[in-house]
């Protein structure tokens, strides 16, 4: 296994663009094996240019990518061996079964017919297509091509693999079985970038996150200043005017109040942990205190804004 | 499902692959493996369907139709079973024309716009053989149309009057013909985004080398033009006559490359004992090999002999001409191919990954 140390995904410098639109510009990050990256960025911000690149359809304008130890560009069929690709786009062949999907897919990754049926009934079983696996792709609904388009990305048990948007059109059940599924394989030694909206959810199964924001991705330190910044507290007391008086008295101003409880503006985490104590040492009956928004969210949120007035609060 | 992990890529072969993944054990085979099995896709996917059986259905029903009216009015003229083989084979050739583009002019566009191109390419499937299967199984459709009309071919040869071998070249150079519309059409899709667009400029295609290339001979032919002087031999009383005559002979090429003329010029000449052609294709034949002729430019005027008679019999017979030219189907097929391969080749280039430079307008997945 220590042949695969340098593997996984690795990008440096990678630009790409389509005309006068520079969609990725200097994209760097390293998803080494057995870890889960998430890959954030507002709509527009290049991840699926970028996932493109890596899924060896897109040749960079500059810089270099490796996928599990081969160049996309120079050795394309090496990376395909090692790479499993679920598209943004849901496309499947419409009249051929679930089943059938499959089976073709092992087969086109130079399966024998045997081991590709094998493999399709495993992958049927993973992501619980049963029912399903010999009615044609046309039917299914989104969830269900969602799960169909996972498992044709596992056919040849990648050791790298991108999912472009994989929990979405998924219902919860299909979800958690999702996450932990990303959550078995990196256990097992694959190398995974997710990009997704959903950013909750990869607070629950990414190791790390890279944001890309108009084709670059945020450097550490940017990022360590964005989840270091103000954010929003939410404070649920069994007693609101107690609370709201002793806000004012601990001269916090702003805080706005919802059916959920209260929002605070703390500068940081340790502001944070004061303002806890000093609530309860004025008598308010607090049951819940915690950031309001996910760490991921919060740190997408600071970068996602204009340079201007980023961090402005900190 | 503990086993998700059990290959890893790479240096060392997946165990569970076939014994063939590994590399160089046999290329050939492996292509050709790859290849069929996107030719079956493809097949399985595009053409398995009600549509297609009931399309089939009226293109059986209408050369059968033909056949029957063809026999009718042929026996009428005694001219027996060489009629009825040209015009079904040319009918074949027209519906053929007619259904190509539209089952292959949206192989890869098509698959491109449904999302099933991209997923494939990531696979171990190269962009050749994603191309040439697509044209393979677009050829595969249309030879079926043609296999479906073999029976009716048949009937020509009860008939009598038609060789076995002008019926086995006549199909064989249909079905290249065939073959290289379906490639055209391949081709196209891969290189214009649209598939509506892909479809009508293959159709366009079809037009100009079927409709177009008759036109633009003749244009051609009547707007070059030379000077021909006659003169009259001696003891014959007419003066020496200059004209403008057109050029034919300088783009016999252009009409060598209509499908029709070339399916007709390379079934073999048959004639009469006049010289005259048995079918249609002959008299095709020998009209396209006629256009090779270049005039005589200082000759003498063919009516009239040194005993001042006037004569016309010196003409040379549709079997002379026919026998005294090159066969133009070599040119007209050669210059198809050349498209065909053109086509699929462009098509090859701009399907192949990584992608480098895109279209505006068209995404890779």
């Amino acid at each position: 296994m220590d042949s695969r140390a340098a593997q996984g995904i690795t990008v440096t410098g990678v630009s790409r663009s389509f005309g006068s639109v520079q969609a990725v510009r200097d994209a760097t990050l390293a998803v080494p094996p057995g870890s889960v990256t998430a890959l954030v960025g507002p709509n527009g911000a290049g991840k699926t240019t970028l996932l493109l690149m890596l899924a060896s359809l897109l040749a960079p304008d500059s810089g270099s990518i490796t996928i599990g130890g081969h160049d996309p560009v120079a050795d394309p069929q090496k990376v395909r061996a090692a790479m499993g690709w679920m598209p943004d786009v849901l496309g499947s062949w419409p009249s051929l079964s679930v089943r059938a999907s499959l089976e073709i897919t092992g087969q086109m990754y130079k399966m024998s017919r045997l081991a590709a049926t094998t493999r399709a009934n495993e992958l049927i079983g993973l992501t619980g297509l049963e029912t399903l696996a010999d009615r044609p792709s046309r039917v299914l609904s989104r969830g269900q091509k969602q799960r169909l388009s996972l498992a044709r990305a596992l056919v040849h048990s990648p050791s790298v693999l991108l999912l472009d948007e994989p929990a979405s059109g998924l219902d919860p059940a299909a979800r958690v079985a999702l996450r932990e599924l990303i959550r078995r394989l990196a256990g097992e030694g694959t190398a995974i970038l997710v990009s997704s909206h959903v950013l909750s959810e990869l607070d629950e199964m990414a190791d790390a996150a890279v944001y890309l924001a108009d084709g670059t991705t945020a450097s550490a330190e940017r990022v360590a200043l964005a989840g270091a910044s103000a954010r929003s507290w939410r404070i649920r007391s069994l007693d609101p005017d107690t609370l709201a008086g002793a806000l004012l008295a601990s001269g916090i101003v702003g805080s706005e109040t919802d059916h959920l409880g209260t929002l605070v503006h703390v500068d940081s985490e340790a502001a944070a942990a004061d303002l806890l104590a000093r609530l309860i040492g004025s008598g308010v009956r607090v049951s819940a205190f915690g950031p309001a928004v996910g760490d991921l969210e919060h740190t997408f949120l600071d970068l996602s804004r204009p340079e201007s007035t980023r961090g402005a609060a900190s | 499902m503990s086993d998700t992990r059990e290959t890893t890529a790479g240096s060392e072969p997946a165990p569970n692959a076939a014994p063939n993944a590994a590399p160089n054990a046999a290329p050939v085979r492996d292509y050709v493996a790859g290849l069929w099995l996107v030719v079956t896709l493809e097949l399985r996917q595009r053409v398995r369907g009600v549509a297609w059986y009931v399309l089939l259905g009226i293109f059986v029903l209408l050369v059968a139709a033909v056949t029957l009216l063809l026999w009718l009015s042929t026996t009428a003229w005694e001219t027996g079973g060489g009629a009825v083989f040209s015009a079904v084979i040319f009918f074949v050739l027209l519906l053929g024309t007619l259904v190509s583009p539209a089952l292959s002019g949206n192989a890869i566009n098509g698959d491109r716009d449904i999302g099933t191109l991209a997923t494939t390419q990531v696979t171990l499937i190269s962009t050749g053989q994603l191309v040439l299967g697509k044209f393979v199984a677009a050829w595969i459709t249309a030879l079926a149309f043609l296999a479906a009309a073999v029976p009716f071919l048949l009937f020509a040869v009860v008939l009598g009057q038609v060789s076995a071998a002008t019926i086995g070249i006549s199909v064989l150079v249909l079905a290249a013909e065939l073959g290289v519309i379906s490639a055209i059409g391949v081709g196209l899709s891969g290189v214009v985004t649209r598939p509506l667009f892909s479809i009508v400029v293959t159709y366009l295609i079809v037009a100009t080398l079927s409709v177009g290339t008759p036109i633009a001979f003749a244009l051609l032919g009547t707007a070059t033009k030379s000077e021909q002087t006659l003169t009259a031999p001696a003891g014959c009383q007419d003066p020496a006559t200059t004209a403008e005559i057109p050029r034919f002979d300088h783009y016999w090429w252009v009409l060598a490359a209509n499908p029709y003329v070339v399916v007709a010029d390379a079934s073999p000449g048959v004639f009469d004992e006049y010289g005259n052609p048995q079918d249609l294709f002959g008299w095709i034949a020998v009209g396209v090999r006629q256009a090779q002729v270049a005039p005589d430019l200082q000759g003498h005027s063919p009516y009239c002999n040194s005993t001042g008679q006037y004569f016309g019999e010196d003409q040379l017979t549709a079997r002379e001409v026919y026998d005294s030219t090159v066969p133009s189907w070599f040119v007209g097929l050669g210059i198809h191919l050349v498209l065909a391969a053109g086509a699929l080749f462009w098509a090859w280039r701009r399907t192949v990954t990584p992608a480098r430079r895109l279209p505006t307008g068209r995404r890779v997945a």
